[in-house]
C-alpha cells in the first residue's frame, strides 16, 4: 500500500480492535493504569511502550501521528495543540539564549512575532534572509545558528523559494532546515525529498477537514544528523536518529504541555482521509479565481504562484506537483475599498483561517499584521490595499458570483 | 541450552549463548515496531543497521528506549 490517500485512510491502525471498529476510538482519558508498580516504573523510564498520561502520549493521538508519519515518510511525529505550538516547541528544543535562527520577513505574522517579540527577549537572535536567493544564506550562518526556518508558500506574500537549494546550503553548514508545510502539506510537497530536516504543520488547516478544531505537528523527516545540533548531541548519543523525537517526548514537549486533545486527533484522522480530494478542489478553484480576478477591471493586481506570469510560477511548478495551493491575494486601491468589498460578500466569510472548506477573506494589514507599523508591514510585503482569499471547496461558480457582485458594489 | 545472562531494561534475561544478536533479542522480547525503539548496549547507541551484526555476550546491559506513543 503506497498511495497517499490509501495510507491516510488505512494508516497503521491494527486489526485487533476488540469490536472490529474501523476507527480508533476517542480515548478521552487522562491517565492509563498499569498492571504493576514495576510496569509503571518501566513506562516512566521509557523502557516499556505504554501510555501513561495524555499530556505525553494518548492512543487516539498516536494513531494520528502514525498516519502522518506514513504520508510524510517521516522518521517520527509529535502531534501538538496548534501550528504555533509546533513551531514554538521545536525552536525551544533546538535554540536558546545566544543562538540564532535564519528566517525571512516573509512569514506568517504570528510566527515572526513569536521569533522576534516572544523569544527575542529570551536571547534568540533572528537573522532575516531573502529566501529567494539561497546563495546569500551561507554568509548569515555561523557557529551559533541552530536552524533555517521558512514556509513552503509564504503567507500572505505567496513567495516560493527553491527549497532544495536552501537545504543544500544549510546542510553544507551543518544546520537543519525547518519547513512550515501547512499550505502545501505532504500531499503537494514531499519535503523529505527536498532535503528538509523537520516539517511543521498547522493541522488546523487542510488536514482537519474543515477547521472543526485546532492542531499541529512536528515531523522529523530523518534527513539530519542530530549529532551536529549542540542541544541535541547528547540525545543523539543515546538515541541516534531518534534524538529529536526522544528529546521532545521525554523533555520539551512533555514539559511545555502543548498536547493535542484526543478528540481533535480523531477529527484530524477523519479529515486526513479526504484531504487529497479537498486540496485538489481548493487548488482548482483558486487557479480559476486568480485568472478571473486578473481580468477584473477593479483589481489592481493578483498574486498567485499558479499564474504563469508569477515570478514564482516556475519553481512552484517544479516543487508542488502542478498545484499551487488554495491562497491568493489581490490588490484594490485602498483599505476602505477592501473593507467595502469584504462587507459586500454574501457567501465568502470574513474570517482568519486558511484552507478551510469555506472560502474566507481577510485584510491582513488590519488583522494578523495589525501589531506592526505600516512601514514594517510594507517591508513584509503586506499592503494596505491587499485582500487575502483562502479558497474553499464550494462550487466554483458560486464563489465567482460572490466576487462579481461584491466588486460591483464596492 | 548454554545460556548467557544479560540485562534488558534493568532485568536479568537469559539468552542462547550462541550468536544472539540485537535483532534476535528484539524478537525474543516481542518488541512491536522495533523501528520505533532506540537500542543501547552498555550505554552506547546501536544503529539499526548494526542490529544483525551486534552479538551479545554475557553481562551485556541492553536498554530499549521507546519514544513514540505507547503500546496497544
Amino acid at each position: 500500500m503506497n498511495g497517499f490517500t490509501s495510507n491516510a485512510i488505512h494508516g497503521a491502525y491494527p486489526a485487533q480492535n476488540a469490536h472490529g471498529s474501523l476507527r480508533v476510538p476517542v480515548y478521552d482519558s487522562v491517565a492509563f493504569a498499569q498492571e504493576t508498580s514495576e510496569d509503571l516504573h518501566q513506562a516512566f523510564a521509557g523502557r516499556r511502550p505504554a501510555h501513561i498520561y495524555s499530556r505525553i502520549t494518548n492512543p487516539t493521538v498516536t494513531d494520528f501521528e502514525q498516519k502522518l508519519q506514513l504520508i510524510s515518510n517521516g522518521a517520527g511525529v509529535v502531534a501538538v495543540s496548534s501550528g504555533m505550538a509546533a513551531i514554538s516547541t521545536l525552536i525551544l528544543s533546538l535554540a536558546g539564549a545566544g543562538t540564532n535562527i535564519i528566517t525571512t520577513r516573509h512569514l506568517f505574522g504570528n510566527t515572526l512575532s513569536l521569533f522576534e517579540r516572544t523569544l527575542g527577549p529570551w536571547g534568540l537572535e533572528v537573522r532575516l534572509a531573502d529566501m529567494t536567493s539561497p546563495d546569500t544564506l551561507a554568509q548569515l550562518i555561523d557557529e551559533n545558528t541552530r536552524a533555517v526556518f521558512l514556509e513552503s508558500i509564504t503567507n500572505p506574500q505567496l513567495e516560493v523559494a527553491d527549497i532544495k537549494a536552501i537545504a543544500r546550503v544549510a546542510e553544507a553548514c551543518g544546520v537543519p532546515v525547518i519547513l512550515d508545510n501547512t499550505v502545501t502539506t505532504p500531499y503537494l510537497f514531499p519535503a523529505k525529498d527536498f532535503g528538509v530536516a523537520v516539517e511543521v504543520l498547522s493541522t488546523t488547516k487542510y488536514i482537519s477537514g474543515g477547521a472543526p478544531c485546532l492542531g499541529g505537528a512536528i515531523i522529523d523527516l530523518g534527513t539530519f544528523d542530530w549529532r551536529k545540533s549542540p542541544r541535541l548531541a547528547p540525545w543523539a548519543a543515546r538515541m541516534g536518529p531518534h534524538a529529536l523525537i526522544g528529546f521532545l517526548r521525554r523533555e520539551v514537549f512533555r514539559n511545555v504541555g502543548a498536547c493535542m486533545a484526543p478528540h481533535h486527533a480523531y477529527l484530524h484522522s477523519l479529515g486526513l482521509e479526504s484531504m487529497g480530494l479537498r486540496i485538489e478542489k481548493s487548488c482548482d478553484n483558486a487557479l480559476k479565481l486568480a485568472r478571473f480576478l486578473k481580468k477584473h477591471e477593479a483589481v489592481v493586481s493578483v498574486s498567485y504562484p499558479g499564474l504563469s506570469d508569477s515570478p514564482f510560477h516556475p519553481i512552484a511548478s517544479r516543487q508542488f506537483s502542478q498545484r499551487f495551493g488554495g491562497i491568493l491575494t489581490f490588490e484594490l486601491v485602498s483599505r476602505g475599498q477592501c473593507f467595502a468589498v469584504m462587507d459586500a460578500f454574501r457567501l465568502i466569510r470574513r474570517a482568519t483561517n486558511v484552507n478551510d472548506n469555506k472560502t474566507l477573506v481577510l485584510h491582513p494589514a488590519s488583522t494578523i499584521f495589525e501589531e506592526y507599523a505600516e512601514e514594517d508591514r510594507r517591508r513584509m510585503g503586506v499592503g494596505e490595499a491587499m485582500l487575502r482569499l483562502s479558497v474553499g471547496i464550494e462550487d466554483y461558480e458560486d464563489i465567482e458570483d460572490d466576487l462579481v457582485q461584491s466588486l460591483a458594489r464596492s | 541450552m548454554n545460556g548467557i545472562i544479560i540485562t534488558v531494561n534493568g532485568k536479568n534475561y537469559e539468552v542462547d549463548g550462541a550468536d544472539t544478536t540485537i535483532s534476535r533479542l528484539l524478537e525474543l522480547c516481542q518488541v512491536e515496531s522495533p523501528e520505533m525503539v532506540a537500542v543501547q548496549c552498555n550505554g552506547t547507541f546501536v544503529a539499526r543497521d548494526a542490529y544483525d551484526s551486534t552479538t551479545l555476550v554475557a553481562g551485556d546491559d541492553v536498554e530499549f528506549l521507546f519514544f513514540m506513543g505507547g503500546g496497544r
